[in-house]
C-alpha cells in the first residue's frame, strides 16, 4: 500500500494520467515515526500555546461578564473594535508603535550584521568566543534591570542628575531631565534593543557565515580582494537570504509593542507618552483600570490580523524583486 | 516493514489533532479540580493573597491547620499571588470560573467590576450569624462598607479612620529647629530648611503609582495646603482611581452634586503649582514619576529622605529598625498637619481599603466566613497575623508584640481586626498617639458620600479613555514635572475627546440619587 501511494502518477485535470511526470518517493511525502515522535513536544506545545488559546478571541466579540465567563458572555457584534478605533490616540499609538518597530528591525538588524562581520575577522579563536559571549550577554538582562541601569545612567537616585548628565557637564554641554524629553526617546529605546539584541542578531548571521563555502572566499583571495571587500562583496550579498527570513517575521511583529520593555522603562510617564505609547502598553493600562478583557482581546486580534496582512504583503514584495532570498 | 516504520502525512495531521484534544481535556479537567473540596461543614478552605509567601509560613501553616481542623473541621489552603500580578490574576481566577473560596478585593482593585458582575457572594444577612467575626466588626464600620445595603466584602482594617499624611524624621527636624510640626506651613519650611542644609537629603520622597494621593482631597491630599486647612471634602472617582470629582459642598442640603473635575478645585490648581515649585527647588525627588514606591520605601529606610507618605495604620514605625541601622540616632514622627490638629474631625467613608470577598461561583460563604469567624478569635488571629509565639514574635504587654524573625503575612488580606491589632513594640511614642486617635470613629466626620459607589456599566469605555486621558496627562502634574498651566490645557482638551460631558452627567444622575436615597 505505502508503495502504491508513493509511486501513484499524477493526474490531469481531466483525470488522465501523465505518465512521463512521475513525482519521486519524496521524503515529504512520508514521515518517519521516529521523527515524529520527536516533533510530539513542539506540536503539543504550539497546540496548546499557541492553537487552543484561540479559541478565547471569540471574547473580542463579546460584551465581557465575569461570571458569565467568556463564552457566556453576550455578543457585542464589533464594539470592541469600535472602542478602540474611535479613541482619539488610536492612530498616534498605531504609528508609534509601527515606527518604534522599524527602527527597532532595522537597527538590530544592521548592527547585527556588522557585529557578525566584525566576530567573524576575529583570528583568535579564545578571544571571539568571549566576546561573543559578552555581545549575547545583554539578550539575557531582564527589562526591569534595564530599565534600573537607564535610570542610573539618565537620572541618577532621586533624579538628581545621572551618568549621562555628568559626562556632558565634563564637556560643559547642557543636560537634559531625559525623562521629561519625549523626543529623545525613541532613540535612546533603540540604543536599548540594538544593546539588547544586537548580540542575538550576530549569531544568527554568524551561523549563517559558516555555511558560506570557503572556495567563494578564496576566490575573492585569488582576485586579490582585501578583507573588507570581500565582506561587502561577498559576506554582505550571501546574508540576505537570512536577513530575508529575520526581515519577514519582524514585520509580522510589527503592530506588537515591545510592552516588557517599553513598559519597564517608561511605566506611567505620560509626558512621554506622545512618543513611546504602544498599542500593547495602551491595552495594558485599559485593562489595568477595568479588566475589560473584550476590548483588549480585540486589540490583540486587531493586532495579529494586521500582522498577517504585512507579512504577506511582505513575502509577495520578497517573490517579486527578490525571489532568490524569498522564504516562501 | 516501512509501514511500521513510517507515517503517512494524513496519520501524522491526525496524531497531532488527536494530542490538541487530549490536551484540551486534559487542561480542562485540571481547572476543574483546583480549588477547595467542600460546600461547607469540613474540607479546605482557599484564600487567594497578595503578596510573597512569608517566611516560615509553612510552620505557621501546619499549626494553624491543626487547631482550625480541631475547631471548625476545616483545613486553609492560601495562595499567593505576587503584589504586579495580583489585580489581573485574581480577575483571571474569577473569570475562569475556578474554584476558590475568598480573595482579597478592593475598589482599587477590581471589585466594584465583580460586584456588578455577580461574581460576588452577598454576605448582608450571613456574617451577623457568626459570633466572633461580629463581634470584631463595628457597626458604622459594615454600614460605610454596604453598597445600598448589600455587604459584599468582609472589611479589614486595623483602624476606623484611614488618613494619609508624613513620616517625618524627627531627629532632622531638631536639628534643624522644628521641635513638633503641628501645621503645613511648618512643615514647608521644614521641607526647604532641609534643602538648605544640603547634604543629600531629598525633604520629601515621592513614588510613583499613587500621584494623585498628592493632590487630591481624600479628605487631606499630601500637598494640598487648602485640604489639610479643610479636611471636609474627599473626592469621588468611579473606579477609584482615574478621573476625580469634587462634590459640592452644600450638596446634602440642596440634594444636588454638582460635580466638578478635580482641576476646578482651587485647592487641587494650587497643590499641583506648589508640586511644580517643589519640582523645581529640589523639595520632590526628581524621579517620582519613574521610581515606584517600593524603591521610595528602601530610600526611606536608607535615610535618603526627610519626610515620607505614612497613613494610620500603625506601620510606619515598622522602618525604625533598619532606618536607626543605617542612620544611627534617626527618630520618625508621624505628622498629621491639620490646622485643627486631633480636633479637626476629617471626613472619612470609613470604606476598607480592603476586604475579602467570597467568590459566587466557586467558593462556600460558610466555609469563607467560619475561617473569618475562627480569625477574630484573639489567639488564632496571632497566629496568622505574628506567626508561632516565641519563634516569629513574643507578647510585650497586652497589646504589643516584640517580632523575633522576619515572618510578615499580608494581614490585611485576611485577618485584621482593629480591635485586636497589636501593636509593634518600637511603635514610636508620636506614631502611638496617632494610631490611638484614629482607633476611635468619633474623631471623624462622616462622610456624605460615604458608601457611594458608582456604577461603572454606563460609561464603561469612556472611563477606560478617560484613565489613558489622566494617565498621560494629569500624572505628569502629580509630579511637578511640567507648566501647569500648559497641561491643564492639554489635560481639559484630551479630557473632553474622551467623553468627560458624558462622565459628569453620569457621575452627577448617581450621585444625586444617592443623596435622595439617602436623605
Amino acid at each position: 500500500m505505502a508503495e502504491m501511494l508513493s509511486a501513484r502518477p499524477e493526474t490531469d485535470a481531466s483525470g488522465g494520467s501523465k505518465g512521463k511526470k512521475r513525482r519521486p518517493a519524496a521524503p515529504t511525502e512520508r514521515v518517519s515515526w521516529s521523527l515524529a515522535l520527536l516533533a510530539v513536544p513542539g506540536v503539543v506545545y504550539f497546540l496548546v500555546f499557541a492553537y487552543l488559546p484561540m479559541a478565547g478571541l471569540v471574547v473580542a466579540f463579546k460584551d465581557f461578564n465575569v461570571s458569565d465567563g467568556i463564552f457566556g458572555s453576550p455578543w457585542n457584534g464589533l464594539d470592541n473594535f469600535e472602542y478602540f478605533i474611535s479613541t482619539g490616540s488610536a492612530a498616534r499609538i498605531i504609528l508609534n508603535t509601527v515606527f518604534l518597530n522599524a527602527l527597532f528591525l532595522t537597527a538590530t538588524l544592521a548592527w547585527g550584521l556588522l557585529l557578525a562581520i566584525m566576530l567573524n575577522e576575529i583570528r583568535l579563536h579564545m578571544y571571539k568566543r568571549v566576546t561573543q559571549s559578552v555581545v549575547f550577554f545583554p539578550y539575557f538582562v531582564s527589562p526591569i534591570v534595564i530599565s534600573v541601569m537607564l535610570q542610573v545612567l539618565l537620572a541618577g537616585v532621586g533624579g538628581e542628575g545621572g551618568a549621562v548628565n555628568d559626562m556632558l557637564n565634563v564637556f560643559n554641554l547642557p543636560t537634559l531631565t531625559w525623562y521629561t524629553e519625549p523626543g529623545a526617546w525613541p532613540w535612546i529605546l533603540t540604543v536599548v534593543k540594538v544593546w539588547q539584541l544586537g548580540g542575538y542578531m550576530s549569531v544568527i548571521f554568524l551561523a549563517a557565515i559558516t555555511a558560506i563555502p570557503p572556495d567563494v572566499y578564496e576566490a575573492g583571495v585569488i582576485d586579490g580582494a582585501s578583507r573588507a571587500r570581500m565582506a561587502w562583496s561577498i559576506t554582505v550579498p550571501l546574508l540576505r537570504p537570512t536577513a530575508a527570513i529575520l526581515v519577514v517575521l519582524g514585520i509580522g511583529r510589527i503592530f506588537y509593542g515591545d510592552f516588557a520593555v517599553i513598559y519597564a522603562i517608561i511605566g506611567d510617564n505620560g509626558v512621554l507618552f506622545s512618543t513611546t505609547d504602544v498599542i500593547d502598553t495602551y491595552v495594558f493600562r485599559a485593562l489595568r483600570s477595568l479588566g475589560d478583557f473584550g476590548t483588549t482581546a480585540a486589540v490583540g486580534l486587531f493586532q495579529a490580523v494586521l500582522g498577517f496582512i504585512f507579512v504577506t504583503i511582505a513575502v509577495l514584495i520578497q517573490r517579486r524583486y527578490a525571489r532568490d532570498s524569498s522564504i516562501l | 516493514m516501512t509501514s511500521s516504520h513510517t507515517l503517512s502525512r494524513r496519520g501524522f495531521l491526525g496524531m497531532t489533532g488527536s494530542l490538541g484534544l487530549a490536551a484540551a481535556f486534559g487542561l480542562s479537567s485540571c481547572g476543574n479540580d483546583s480549588g477547595s473540596g467542600s460546600s461547607g461543614g469540613g474540607g479546605t478552605v482557599t484564600a487567594i493573597m497578595p503578596g510573597t509567601v512569608p517566611t516560615g509560613w509553612d510552620a505557621v501553616l501546619e499549626q494553624v491547620n491543626e487547631k482550625l481542623e480541631a475547631d471548625t473541621g476545616l483545613t486553609l489552603r492560601a495562595e499567593f499571588i505576587n503584589w504586579s500580578n495580583y489585580q489581573e490574576q485574581a480577575l483571571l481566577k474569577f473569570t475562569a470560573g475556578e474554584k476558590f473560596d475568598n480573595a482579597l478585593q478592593a475598589l482599587w482593585l477590581n471589585m466594584a467590576q465583580l460586584q456588578q458582575d455577580g461574581a460576588l457572594a452577598d454576605l448582608t444577612d450571613e456574617w451577623g450569624t457568626y459570633e466572633n467575626l461580629s463581634a470584631t466588626l463595628d457597626s458604622r464600620l459594615i454600614e460605610s462598607n454596604s453598597w445600598d445595603g448589600k455587604l459584599w466584602g468582609i472589611p479589614q482594617v486595623n483602624s476606623a479612620g484611614r488618613c494619609q499624611h508624613f513620616a517625618v524624621r524627627q531627629d532632622l527636624a531638631d536639628e534643624l529647629g522644628f521641635s513638633e510640626i503641628t501645621d503645613f506651613e511648618t512643615l514647608e519650611r521644614f521641607f526647604y530648611a532641609v534643602k538648605e542644609k544640603d547634604d543629600g537629603t531629598i525633604p520629601f520622597g515621592v513614588g510613583s503609582g499613587s500621584g494623585y494621593l498628592n493632590v487630591m482631597p481624600v479628605p487631606a491630599g499630601m500637598l494640598n495646603a487648602a485640604s489639610w486647612e479643610d479636611p471636609h471634602t474627599i473626592a469621588k472617582a468611579f473606579s477609584g482611581r482615574g478621573l476625580f470629582f469634587i462634590f459640592a459642598r452644600d450638596a446634602v442640603d440642596t440634594g444636588s452634586s454638582r460635580p466638578v473635575p478635580f482641576w476646578e478645585d482651587e485647592g487641587a490648581i494650587d497643590a499641583m503649582h506648589r508640586i511644580r515649585q517643589y519640582y523645581q527647588d529640589g523639595i520632590i525627588n526628581k524621579d517620582a514619576i519613574n521610581t515606584d514606591s517600593d524603591t521610595i520605601g528602601d530610600q526611606w529606610t536608607a535615610g535618603k529622605y526627610a519626610a515620607n507618605w505614612a497613613m494610620t495604620d500603625g506601620l510606619t514605625s515598622n522602618a525604625m529598625p533598619a532606618l536607626t541601622k543605617a542612620v544611627p540616632g534617626a527618630m520618625l514622627a508621624n505628622v498629621l498637619p491639620y490646622s485643627g490638629g486631633f480636633d479637626a474631625k476629617p471626613n472619612q467613608t470609613f470604606q476598607a481599603d480592603n476586604l475579602v470577598v467570597v467568590n459566587a461561583n466557586g467558593g462556600s460563604v460558610e466555609n469563607a466566613l467560619t475561617l473569618q469567624d475562627w480569625l477574630s478569635i484573639k489567639e488564632n488571629h496571632d497566629l496568622v497575623e505574628y506567626g508561632i509565639e516565641g519563634t516569629h514574635w513574643e507578647p510585650v504587654g497586652d497589646d504589643k508584640f516584640e517580632a523575633l524573625g522576619d515572618y510578615e503575612f499580608p494581614g490585611y488580606s485576611l485577618c485584621w481586626r482593629a480591635s485586636l491589632q497589636r501593636k509593634a513594640s518600637y511603635m514610636t511614642e508620636s506614631e502611638d498617639r496617632v494610631f490611638a486617635w484614629a482607633q476611635d470613629f468619633d474623631n471623624f466626620t462622616v462622610d456624605p458620600f460615604a458608601s457611594f459607589i458608582p456604577d461603572t456599566e454606563p460609561v464603561e469605555k469612556e472611563l477606560s479613555a478617560m484613565e489613558s486621558v489622566i494617565t498621560e496627562f494629569a500624572n505628569p502634574l502629580y509630579y511637578g514635572i511640567v507648566d501647569v498651566d500648559d497641561q491643564l490645557d492639554k489635560l481639559k482638551k484630551a479630557a473632553e475627546g474622551a467623553g468627560l460631558e458624558k462622565l459628569q452627567a453620569e457621575m452627577e444622575k448617581q450621585a444625586d440619587a444617592y443623596l435622595s436615597n439617602n436623605a
